[in-house]
């Protein structure tokens, strides 16, 4: 078998490993897509109404709060999903299991290759999950197949780079407890960004951050996708410059933090 | 020396053992005024400028909303702080002192009178360091005299039912971190009142819901007191509720501490 084979093939033998973890403990998955999941109910059947009057400047319509709302909720929901694979690496970490990987005839990057690649695929799972109460509770998308199949890889884009700034994190945590509160910024970020509210609502001084940290374009971009409304090519540029960026930070820090000997 | 005379001294000494415990771990503290803090900047700053606008009023915008959101995170105080009581009883009946108290010759009302009358202080504490960072923020309550000694007798008393409820939550609660997952709800329900929107603003079953909880009535009596906004009935509801609360907390407290540990 050629040496590439060999990474591939434990690629894929980490990969299974997760995804059983996945099924054996659905808590920590249901959990995390509880999260959202309430902040989506709770921002448009109480705060709805209000938020919408204050949007458009007309009567309250929770409707067209929905439509808003969402995007920003299933990028929430990457954050969270995040989350739990910040906890499940660290978990790995402190649990003796990787001292044993350590030992075996395994390619060192399918460790952590297997966490990403099964997170995304929980990731996306969470993110059907989602979508399907935003459009049980009246979101209207109008996208077309292409931009749905668009929206499909900004998600799966944005998922593995928070993914790999996540499984960084695990790293460098002493212990799962630790790793959930080094995350947590995944998951209040979409607070500080344009999913609850446009950014030119916020105070000047705040504005700034809102509009050039990584969720805001992200949002903009698969608002645009989603229901046609303006992207603008700042907003696309700079969602896919974040998201290589974060993948590649992401990508080496961890590499560097996994690859150290445990004792250093 | 009496009966009563007994139970009042022993209640001060274990009032005195939790706010030596208060001054040891000042996080406590700081943690229940840290979380309806971050409610605050987070409701005024980032989306109080829309609620502001939804909510109408003279100006509308971020000012209007600052003065009508405060009240709700006044009482989201009271909720979090009742988290942390429920936590440090459980902690306590879980350690092992209480089990050492019940050999003393100490009244037994004492060990959760000490913990309710702390709670008490420390709540007051807490809700003066987010009512400061409020009027830092913006708020510009147009109370009198009379009006300040109303908020902070209805807050006495709201601190108090909500207390003695998180007491006997505790004391039912098998562990510490089944304590805390007991008051979550408590946490949810000034967002499910009028805390944050108006209640004609949510859908009608969600409506009825949130004008008779606890929560909306103190809310509404709060502002009323703190703003100058009518009153009403609320007034008459929030201390129906309030008596309720306490009552059925302290017996219910009283009855789970009086049985047997093993029972």
């Amino acid at each position: 078998m050629s040496t590439a084979g060999h990474p591939f093939r434990d690629n894929v033998t980490m990969l299974r490993r997760n995804l059983l973890h996945a099924r054996r403990y659905p808590s920590l998955t249901l959990n995390l897509l509880l999260t959202p999941v309430i902040l989506l109910l709770l921002f448009v059947y109480i705060f709805g109404d209000t938020m919408s009057a204050g949007i458009t400047g007309g009567p309250g319509d929770r409707s067209e709060y929905i439509a808003y709302i969402v995007p920003g909720i299933l990028l929430m929901t990457i954050g969270g999903t995040a989350i739990g694979t910040a906890v499940s690496v660290a978990s790995d970490m402190t649990e003796g299991i990787i001292a044993r990987f350590r030992t075996m005839a395994i390619s060192r990057a399918s460790v952590l290759i297997g966490h990403v690649v099964g997170s995304v695929i929980q990731t996306l799972m969470a993110l059907a999950v989602v979508l399907g109460v935003g459009l049980a509770i009246g979101f209207r998308p109008d996208a077309t197949p292409v931009e749905w199949l668009v929206a499909v890889g900004l998600l799966a884009l944005v998922s593995v780079s928070l993914i790999w700034i996540a499984v960084g994190m695990g790293l460098v945590s002493p212990n799962a407890e630790g790793a959930s509160n080094l995350a947590l910024p995944l998951m209040v970020l979409p607070l500080l960004s344009s999913a609850f509210v446009p950014v030119d609502a916020m105070p000047g001084w705040f504005r700034w951050f809102a509009e050039y940290q990584p969720f805001s374009p992200a949002i903009e971009t698969l608002r645009g996708l989603l229901l046609g409304s303006e992207i603008g090519t700042r907003n696309a540029v700079l969602t896919v410059g974040w998201c290589l960026g974060l993948t590649v930070l992401g990508y080496f820090w961890s590499k560097a933090r996994f690859n150290r000997e445990p004792g250093s | 020396m009496s009966a009563a005379a007994h139970a009042f001294t022993d209640s001060a000494t274990m009032l005195r053992r939790q706010l030596r415990h208060m001054l040891r771990y000042p996080t406590l503290t700081l943690t229940a005024a840290g979380v309806p803090v971050v409610f605050l900047l987070l409701f005024v700053y980032v989306l109080g400028g829309i609620l502001g606008s939804g909510l109408g009023g003279p100006s509308g915008g971020r000012d209007t909303y600052v003065n009508y959101v405060v009240p709700g995170v006044i009482l989201m105080t009271a909720a979090t702080a009742a988290q942390g009581t429920a936590i440090s009883v459980a902690m306590d009946m879980t350690e092992g002192i209480v089990a050492r108290f019940r050999t003393m010759a100490i009244a037994r009302v004492s060990v959760l009178t000490g913990h309710v009358l702390g709670s008490l202080t420390q709540t007051l504490l807490s809700m003066t360091i987010v009512t400061g960072v409020a009027l830092l923020v913006g708020f510009e309550p147009t109370a009198g005299f009379a009006e300040w000694l109303g908020v902070i007798g209805l807050l006495v008393l709201i601190i108090f039912a909500l207390t003695w409820l998180a007491v006997a939550l505790a004391l039912k609660a098998r562990s510490v971190a089944a304590a805390s997952n007991m008051l979550t709800p408590l946490m949810v329900l000034p967002m499910m009142g009028s805390g944050f929107v108006p209640t004609d603003s949510m859908p009608a079953g969600l409506q009825w819901f949130a004008d008779y909880q606890p929560f909306t009535p103190f809310i509404e009596t709060l502002r009323g007191l703190l703003m100058g906004t009518p009153i009403g009935n609320n007034a008459n509801l929030a201390l129906g509720w309030c008596a309720l609360i306490a009552l059925g907390g302290y017996l219910w407290a009283k009855k789970l501490y009086n049985r047997e540990p093993t029972q």
